[in-house]
């Protein structure tokens, strides 16, 4: 199972159309979710089309949130989807076996056991997240809460008793401006590092689809890090290698 | 996704199970959980307490667990009656179970309205309702103060089984100021010391509330920890007695439910009735009695040699 989440707080204005980068995760297996971070008086209503499309391409689901909600909005998106992927390859056996297009179809007698193997499923088989955080000049008051609710996001992990593993980015690339940045491998534990997200000065730029797009390409690479990248592709990993 | 919020039943709506026609009569919202709203239904003039849910999955797994707990003990009265699903007017579909309802409000009203002499009774109550459902293997999960319903002399109800989590598994659904994760006070795998947890933060959020708000507004994220946690337990007066348990369950000390409620039960208890003549402390009767047992036989061995006794007696 595999999750790209997007955090952010205004439209993409750079670079390819971040639908379509969203579009390409689920064709790659990917489901895209999008959490909007507003504050109170903030008024994104332009970017709020923008992120329930993206949600919408990517297969996922997207939600407006103030900083106080993200650290449970992470942890409940992420279990969510996590259901529903497992949902959608339980119901293709249904359609199988019973000749029932989904759980809901079934009578209620027999959903319980479906149910119970989902649930199984959901808590066992493999996950795979990668966080997209856009540090854009006015996320960074929010960055705090994003990386509290990272850290969270990594406690809830733990506790499942299939491998977890999350990797973070950040855009845009400071130095390249139309990229992301690797700021944290796949990893499943977290506590040695201080510091996810840097914080320097960023520059306005808002590249949402090719960050994307860089993100897809490193589930694509199980080893990236390893693979010496030529300049243009711009994803250059300070904490990698 | 279908979110159970786009539904609202008037009162007074009739509902007919899809699959097994069963006819159920709204006659009012009773709350609201994670998974699904609950009403209020009637049939045959019977009461019972239904809830409707927008997601059949997260439903089901719900039900799930209910029935579990119900083909372990059976003897208590059938709690689920019926699973269903209901078809609006504009075709769409919502999945439904009907249960025993459970006249109660919530801990904090009771003990509102009833007093805080309640308080220990209830607490107990709870700790059983926990301890029972640990041994069937679940964690409840999501304690908090709207899903302990309290009955008629203190009993005591859970409802919303929205976070019943099978041991070992991680914590299904969970409200923050309850977790210890939040707290930085252990992980949010499905054990009973997690239940406990949350319990010890309900006692503080019941007497303690506006304390308890402020501390987890103000500290930092990384600096939250159970030690504030237990420095709220013993400031009132109701919580006071307990306050040496609330520490033990915060530090995770009790290892079920059950050792938690007998040392809960030891404190309610544990004052100790004051005796106005001081009781014969039972060692020293027993060897008061072997003294005189001694001294008797003696006597008679010295008679009978004596030839005052006659012998046949021996």
């Amino acid at each position: 199972m595999r999750q790209l989440l997007l955090i952010t707080d205004g439209c993409s204005n750079v670079g390819m159309n971040p639908v379509v980068a969203a579009a390409h995760a689920k064709a790659e297996g990917i489901t895209v979710n999008v959490i909007g971070v507003v504050e109170r008086g903030e008024s994104i209503s332009a970017a709020e089309v923008e992120i329930e499309e993206i949600a919408r391409a990517g297969g996922g689901m997207s939600r407006l949130v103030n900083t106080r909600q993200l650290s449970q909005t992470v942890q409940m998106m992420t279990r969510k989807t996590v259901v529903t992927t497992i949902q959608q390859a339980v119901n293709k056996e249904l359609r199988q076996v019973f000749g029932a297009e989904s759980v809901e179809a079934l009578p209620p007698e027999r959903r319980g056991e479906v149910v119970r193997v989902i649930d199984e499923l959901g808590e066992s088989s493999p996950l795979k997240v990668a966080l997209l955080i856009d540090t854009s000049a006015s996320m960074r008051p929010k960055l705090q809460a994003v990386e509290e609710a990272i850290r969270d996001l990594v406690l809830s992990l733990q506790s499942r008793s299939g491998r977890s593993e999350i990797a973070v980015f950040h855009f845009p690339d400071s130095e390249n401006g139309e990229g992301c940045v690797c700021d944290l491998d796949w990893t499943d534990n977290i506590a040695g590092v201080k510091r996810i997200l840097p914080r320097l000065a960023m520059r306005g730029t808002t590249p949402t689809g090719p960050a994307m797009m860089q993100v897809i390409d490193f589930f694509r690479q199980g080893d990236y890090g390893r693979t010496i990248r030529g300049e243009t592709d711009g994803m250059t990993g300070e904490d990698v290698v | 996704m279908k979110t159970s919020s786009e539904l609202r039943l008037a009162p007074g709506t009739v509902i007919t199970g899809k699959w097994n026609r069963g006819r159920y009569r709204v006659e009012r919202l009773l709350g609201e959980g994670a998974n699904g709203k609950v009403y209020l239904v009637e049939q045959n003039r019977r009461l019972y307490a239904m809830k409707v849910g927008g997601d059949a999955v997260d439903l089901q797994s719900e039900i799930n667990v209910l029935r579990s707990l119900a083909s372990r003990r059976r003897r208590a009265e059938p709690y689920l009656m019926a699973v269903d699903d209901c078809v609006r007017e504009d075709g769409s579909e919502y999945p439904f179970y009907v249960m025993r309802y459970v006249r109660g409000s919530a801990v904090h009203e009771y003990l509102q309205r009833e007093g805080a002499d309640w308080f220990p009774l209830v607490g107990y109550h709870l700790l059983g309702k926990l301890a029972e459902l640990h041994e069937a293997g679940y964690v409840f999960g999501d304690l908090k103060r709207e899903n302990v319903l309290v009955g008629d002399y203190g009993r005591v109800e859970l409802v919303d089984f929205g976070g019943a989590t099978a041991l070992g598994k991680s914590v299904r659904q969970f409200t923050e100021l309850y977790d210890r994760g939040y707290w930085n006070a252990g992980s949010r795998t499905a054990e009973g010391t997690y239940d406990l947890f949350s319990y010890a933060v309900l006692c503080l959020h019941l007497f303690e509330g506006r304390r308890l708000l402020q501390l987890a507004q103000t500290a930092l994220p990384q600096n939250r920890s159970p030690a504030d946690l237990i420095r709220l337990t013993d400031g009132h007066p109701a919580l006071k007695p307990f306050a040496g348990w609330l520490a033990r369950a915060l530090r995770g000390e009790f290892a079920s439910a059950r050792e938690g409620a007998a040392a809960w039960q030891l404190i309610m208890y544990g004052g100790g009735v004051k005796m106005n003549r001081k009781r014969t402390p039972a060692g020293w009767a027993a060897g008061l009695f072997a003294c005189t047992m001694l001294a008797l036989a003696a006597a008679i061995v010295w008679l009978m040699t004596e030839g005052v006794l006659p012998t046949g007696l021996s």
